[in-house]
């Protein structure tokens, strides 16, 4: 079989914080250092020549690269300073685009110099809903976001429901089929990996039990990020952050049901949320874990990048600062809604939108894809290790 | 003699350090007629060399090539050498040289017989530095069994002066006041061949070297392996001094590595696989797993490498051994990738040998003599200053390749009081 390094593809792991790949001399000492790299397949190693040659094909069908949590373990005993982690993360960079869907707007997410256009896709939307809304106005009175694309006297769905509707589920249904999309492709080339008989497959639920929710339980335990020894502080961040995450969805999840479902029948239910409300209490505690998380995070990051000379990328910075947007616009929208400053409330408000449509649309072409791409990967680790993929003899 | 430059007009060659770079860079420089100096820390001339069992590649004793340098040393009027002696400080300049030294005391005269009734008569035990603390000597003792010169030494930071080795001595050869001394000397030109120390293994701390004592250092393998060792030539694990059902080596331990040493020790390859022939001699038949990232076995010590290849029960993995777990047993568990399978491998050794690298000796402590020093600590040779570098001080390097440097060092040196 003849090797095709792809040079392309290696000025790109380059670029994006791999720039160390090729000081790596395959001592090994990475994929024993790493908690967790298996037995039978450690990494990175193996990882680190592929970058080297340019494989770019074995290592989007390469589960571990998706396993890894960058914790820094490897790079911190790599004889020649290699960073195999950060290698690593500049490859999930490159495969998060590879499986991007639509590529175009895939490959709008991955550079710095596209930041206005990514900003202003949102910006533009949700302005141009304003304005087909008729809101136009910053609406006089009690602050009520309810009232932000202003307001009719339709009985069942209320003006505003609708247009956020309109503006987040669709941004939210094309990240959820692009991450279908990219993850089926994936999970495709990494069975084609295996031997094993295409005829015998996991039915529905027990993908979901044997597979994926172990993988669920997993994630919500940190239990890999907690192995890492180098970094462990970067568990304390990402594991409030994860868990803000759920409390929000949680709260959006209410606010649907609530608003858009029930609020067809009963209109009361329309209006800010009580603070009291359990799901409330849920959204504020989210709201400051979110913050204290990604602040966690963001001074790991900056004290990773002066003391072991981590190089700072597009990628790693972009989810940071999105998940920081979003986060202080919410939080400043409430604070201003609830002292009654209008004006700098349903700014804060439209920023907040603006940020979290960025999140919503570009989740499967950022950093933010691991939350899919990783889940999925570690369910295909398990399904790898199961009687439905047959063992290779030992020869 | 045709003497008559140089700016002291005496020509005179200082070489720091009596190990065989040093012997030798002292002997071609007084063999031309040149005066020399050798200076020596220790209480014995031969520095590492005398620590090992045998040569790689014709696995011949040290006795072999030191004895003759000893003797040619004696035999040699020119060469004044000084044991137990430092320097201290360096002034002047090229052909012109001002060098301060100070000499601690030996406590041990020149009228020694070496009979070992000191030692005997002794009452203080310490550990034993040569045989790296592997045993323990008394406070008044022999350096080694081939030691040069033939005196015995007490231990300055051990001995609580009781007077009992004074006693005990026929010769009034001991003389507990003994002070340090100091004197200057006035040279042409200066060879440093300050040598190496193994590089020290606690620093890596995912080799876990205090956890066991069944991982050992290779220098640790050279002793444990010499007839004058504290096994007196078998070799056995440390601690329990069970005979070794199987053993690793851990190749490039702190070489070729950024966090340690960056560079290749050059000879650590070829020591590992001369120490597989001390293993074979010994138990023709236990397995032996070599941990390594390449092997380097340069020049003519590629027919070595392919010979020590051959055995059967010798298995080589491509893999730098990254992990150590100390077992119940007394034994260890070496973990390493083998990168050509791709499979983790956690393979369980009675011994595991680390094949430290050399570091340099003087490493950052020469800068204030005026001596200038890469990056790594090895000696830059400078001519025109007169300041040479000979052996391990220059390069990691094997026994040839140092007495070759040494040579070149004389050659340097002698033409300074020609210019």
């Amino acid at each position: 079989m003849g090797i095709n390094p792809d040079l392309k593809f290696i000025k790109y792991i380059k670029a994006a914080g791999g720039d160390t790949v090729k000081k790596c001399y395959q001592c090994a000492t990475c994929s024993v250092m790493c908690p967790l790299s298996s037995d039978e397949k450690p990494f990175p190693r193996k990882e680190m020549i592929w970058a080297q040659w340019g494989l770019k094909d074995k290592l989007v069908a390469d589960p571990d690269v998706f396993l890894c949590h960058q914790c820094g373990d490897c790079t911190a005993y790599c004889p020649r300073g290699a960073k195999p982690g950060d290698v690593l993360g500049a490859i999930r960079a490159y495969a998060y685009t590879h499986y991007g869907f639509p590529s175009g707007l895939a490959k709008l997410a991955t550079e710095a110099k596209n930041l206005p256009i990514l900003i202003g896709i949102p910006a533009i939307i949700i302005l141009v809903m304003w304005f087909i809304s008729g809101g136009m106005h910053l609406p006089e009175g009690k602050v009520d976001f309810g009232y932000f694309f202003g307001h009719w006297d339709f009985k069942y769905l209320s003006k505003n429901v609708l247009f956020i509707d309109i503006i987040m589920l669709s941004a939210a249904g094309l990240a959820a089929y692009s991450a279908y999309k990219g993850i089926s492709t994936m999970w495709g080339k990494m069975a084609e990996q295996l031997e094993c008989n295409p005829d015998f497959k996991p039915s529905c639920k027990q993908f979901v039990l044997d597979f994926l929710w172990p993988s669920v339980q997993e994630i919500i335990s940190h239990k890999r990020f907690n192995e890492c020894g180098a970094n462990k502080s970067r568990a304390k961040g990402h594991q409030p952050l994860m868990f803000a995450f759920i409390g929000l969805l949680l709260l959006t999840g209410y606010s649907f049901v609530a608003k858009d479902i029930f609020g067809i029948f009963i209109p009361s239910l329309h209006g800010p949320i009580p603070q009291w409300n359990p799901f409330k209490i849920i959204g504020n505690i989210s709201a400051i874990a979110m913050l204290y998380g990604i602040f966690v995070l963001w001074g790991n990051r900056a004290h990773e990048e002066s003391v072991s000379g981590t190089k700072g990328t597009f990628y790693d910075w972009f989810l940071i600062y999105e998940i920081v947007a979003v986060g202080v616009t919410g939080l400043l929208s409430e604070l201003f809604r609830l002292a009654g400053v209008g004006s700098l409330a349903y700014i804060s408000y439209y920023l907040h939108l603006v940020s979290v449509m960025m999140l919503f649309l570009y989740m499967p072409y950022t950093k933010f894809a691991h939350l899919v791409y990783r889940t999925f990967a570690m369910a295909f680790e398990k399904y790898r290790e199961s009687s439905f993929v047959s063992v290779k003899k030992e020869d | 003699m045709t003497e008559t430059s140089g700016a002291s007009g005496l020509g005179a060659v200082l070489v720091v350090g009596g190990g065989i770079s040093g012997m030798t860079a002292a002997l071609e420089a007084a063999e031309v007629g040149k005066d020399v100096f050798l200076v020596e820390k220790n209480a014995y001339m031969g520095g590492r060399v005398a620590q090992l069992n045998q040569y790689f590649p014709k696995l011949c004793p040290p006795s072999c090539g030191m004895e003759i340098n000893f003797k040619r040393i004696k035999d040699n009027r020119k060469i004044r050498m000084y044991n137990t002696t430092e320097v201290k400080s360096v002034s002047g300049s090229a052909g012109n040289y001002q060098v301060t030294l100070e000499t601690s005391p030996r406590f041990v005269k020149g009228n020694c017989t070496a009979c070992g009734d000191c030692a005997e008569a002794c009452p203080i035990e310490c550990d034993n530095a040569f045989n790296f603390n592997m045993d323990k000597t008394k406070a008044a003792y022999r350096p080694h069994e081939m030691a040069f010169p033939m005196r015995y030494v007490i231990d300055a930071a051990a001995c609580d002066k009781c007077g009992k080795c004074v006693e005990a001595c026929k010769y009034d050869a001991i003389d507990l006041d003994m002070q340090a001394e100091s004197f200057e000397l006035q040279v042409d030109s200066i060879v440093w061949a300050t040598g190496w120390n193994p590089y020290d293994a606690t620093k890596m701390d995912n080799l876990k070297y205090n956890d066991s004592d069944a991982i050992i250092t290779n220098m640790m393998m050279e002793r444990l392996a010499a007839p004058g060792g504290p096994t007196e030539g078998k070799i056995l694990r440390p601690g329990d001094n069970k005979e070794p059902e199987s053993i690793g080596f851990v190749q490039c331990a702190g070489s070729r590595d950024e966090n340690h040493l960056e560079y290749c020790s050059y000879i650590c390859c070829m020591a590992s696989l001369k120490q597989i022939t001390y293993v074979r001699e010994r138990y023709p038949e236990v397995p032996i797993y070599v941990f390594y990232i390449d092997l380097r076995t340069p020049g003519k010590y590629e027919n070595f490498r392919e010979k020590l290849m051959g055995d059967e029960n010798t298995h080589f993995i491509k893999g730098k051994v990254a992990d150590i777990t100390a077992d119940s047993d007394g034994g260890v568990t070496v973990i390493a990738e083998n990168a050509v399978t791709g499979a983790k491998i956690e393979q369980k050794v009675d011994l595991a040998v680390l094949a430290t690298g050399m570091e340099p000796a003087a490493k950052g402590q020469l800068a204030s003599l005026g001596v200038t020093m890469d990056d790594n600590g090895f000696i830059t040779s400078d001519a025109d200053k007169a300041m040479l570098s000979a052996g391990c001080a220059k390069k990691a390097a094997d026994v040839v390749t140092s007495t070759q440097n040494a040579t070149a060092a004389a050659l340097k040196a002698i033409q300074v009081s020609r210019r």
